[in-house]
């Protein structure tokens, strides 16, 4: 037993202080840390780049026999096989960013969190920005191995890479998106508090809400509700990852809308966490 | 120095905390005692912005906590719950915290070492026995080596060498004029570890007080005397405020007189005594005196 008079002062302690570069350091130790963190990037990148060559086999095979029925080509939008997960993947970004907040209150860490710094603003954009930057690498790794590895199949009709308005442009919305679906967990997990709460609010908002709103009639006086289903995180997000704007948002407008939902989702965090005891 | 003043915590109509002022002196080892519920952990967590009074106010070194840049080094907090996630290392949990302050990992190792936990610290706490949880928590208290130690119920789950180490720690912490706080509902423990006794009972201060002060308040001296000259003795000893009552043939107990006194009487008058014995009282008797009508969750008597 180390006993208690072996000191356990150590004279000064020049520069221990807060700032936000070490606030940020030790979010990020916070979130590899965890095997948690760990499972849900595999899980997300085992499933994206699955679904990607599935959907790009799916699509040549198509493309085969309906060319052999009619002898006219289907187009193969290359860019919807690398990006077409993020339907199902946004919803475990969001998943993610909520319960690295979330266990946090589960298991009483929060409080070890907000002893070390009491400011409630630098907490929450600490957080923040560790998640969504988790999401955004994570993502980036995970379109790129999925373009590669769907290169093969879609030898016919590749990815054009010359025009960054038909490649990377749509590849970075894709990014963005799952930081921002991170970013709105994140902020749900901190304004329910409770892992069940916000995984299920989650659900309901990127799952459910969008077609129970595109259920009311396509009447001039419910139009609002169709304008407010387009602006939902999960279909603006896809309206950025599409090429061409058929339908929903532009990207300039869908741009707004999810950085809305963040920057809404943020605020109500920050006033939650200031007012609520821990 | 810490300075509590009117704090109050209400939730809803049920008042927690009322009107809680104290002063902790550097210095000294200042225990938080009262019975379950009586507001210990609320205030504590108050006085480090970990909630919100409802009024009143708290400072540490004339600081308040949430407005403080280094935290970590002005403060030490032990919480009474494990504030841990349960699957992070030890040091990895050290290591998060101390990256905040940048604290280098060389002070987590120290800290890890100061604690015994050197063999569990690459295990994941939410394995910890209540032991190892509590070390763990001591540890991330002492990482930016703090001037005040707040420490809710630190010895509770230690094993006696724990609790030996625990009382060591905080009294060498207050001989180096550091600040300590520490609650505990264990009086043997009060009694052993703390200078300076602040008694809560449902959400008030009932008393706060020196340990010698509070119990010689609170408690009576009896002594018990043993004479074959019963009757003189006891009526010699007999005056204002002085209550003797016979305890079998030769034995009397006295309260509202010292030993001393009766001594000196019964020489002066020549009465040989075959005992002279003191009882003080202890701070668990002066403790069930004050919070006599405050406990919160009272048992009935065993009969």
């Amino acid at each position: 037993m180390t006993a208690a008079n072996q000191t356990i002062a150590r004279g000064a302690t020049p520069g221990y202080r807060l700032s936000f570069a070490r606030l940020l350091r030790s979010e990020w130790i916070k979130m590899t840390t965890v095997r948690s963190t760990w499972w849900s990037i595999a899980f997300v990148a085992v499933l994206s780049v699955a679904m990607s060559l599935l959907l790009a086999y799916a699509a040549t095979s198509a493309a085969a026999t309906d060319g052999a029925g009619d002898g006219e080509a289907i187009a193969i939008d290359p860019l919807s096989t690398i990006l077409g997960p993020t339907q199902f993947t946004v919803l475990l970004a969001a998943v993610i960013g909520a319960i690295t907040v979330t266990g946090e209150y589960a298991t009483g860490m929060i409080r070890s969190t907000l002893a070390a710094e009491p400011r409630r603003g630098a907490v929450v954009a600490a957080k923040a920005i560790v998640a969504a930057a988790l999401l955004a690498i994570t993502s980036a790794v995970v379109f790129s191995v999925a373009a590669l590895a769907t290169a093969p199949l879609l030898a016919a009709t590749p990815v054009g890479w010359g025009d960054p308005a038909l490649s990377t442009v749509p590849i970075l919305f894709g990014v963005l998106s799952m930081a921002a679906f991170a970013l709105i967990g994140l902020s749900l997990g901190f304004i329910i508090g409770n892992g069940a709460g916000a995984i299920a609010a989650t659900v309901g908002l990127v799952l459910l809400l969008p077609p129970l709103l595109s259920i009311f009639p396509s009447r001039a006086s419910w139009q609002w509700i169709h304008d407010l289903g387009d602006a939902l995180p999960g279909p603006a997000s896809q309206a950025l990852m599409t090429v061409g704007t058929e339908s929903g948002l532009s990207d300039g407008a869908a741009l707004l809308a999810l950085a809305g939902w963040v920057a809404a989702g943020l605020a109500a965090a920050w006033i939650v966490l200031r007012r609520r005891d821990a | 120095m810490i300075i509590a003043e009117g704090l109050t915590k209400k939730y809803g109509d049920k008042s927690a905390v009322t009107d809680v002022s104290f002063t902790v002196q550097p210095g000294k080892v200042t225990g938080f005692l009262g019975p379950n519920g009586a507001g210990k952990s609320t205030t504590m967590r108050m006085i480090v912005g970990l909630d919100r009074p409802t009024s009143g106010s708290a400072t540490v070194g004339g600081q308040h906590y949430r407005r403080m840049r280094a935290p970590l080094t002005e403060v030490g907090i032990l919480l009474d719950a494990k504030a841990v996630h349960t699957g992070r290392s030890a040091r990895d949990h050290l290591r998060a915290m101390a990256a905040t302050h940048g604290i280098p990992n060389r002070r987590v190792d120290e800290v890890i070492e100061l604690t015994g936990i050197t063999a569990v610290a690459n295990k994941r706490a939410g394995g910890f026995s209540l032991g190892m949880g509590q070390r763990l928590g001591i540890a991330a208290a002492l990482l930016g080596d703090p001037s005040t130690l707040i420490l809710d119920e630190p010895v509770n789950g230690l094993d006696p060498e724990g609790v030996m180490w625990v009382r060591r720690l905080v009294r060498h912490a207050a001989s180096e004029g550091r600040t300590v706080l520490l609650s505990s509902h264990l009086m043997s423990e009060m009694a052993q570890t703390a200078d300076h006794i602040i008694v809560l009972g449902r959400g008030r201060v009932l008393a706060d007080a020196t340990l010698p002060d509070l119990v010689r308040t609170w408690t009576t001296t009896t002594v018990s005397v043993r004479t074959r000259r019963l009757p003189e003795l006891a009526h010699a000893i007999q005056r204002h405020g002085v209550t003797v009552s016979q305890n079998g043939t030769d034995t009397l107990k006295a309260n509202g007189i010292t030993a001393t006194d009766i001594g000196l009487i019964a020489a002066e008058r020549g009465i040989p005594l075959q005992e002279l014995v003191p009882t003080a009282g202890s701070l668990e008797d002066a403790y069930l005196a004050l919070t006599g009508d405050s406990v919160e969750y009272k048992t009935k008597e065993i009969s």
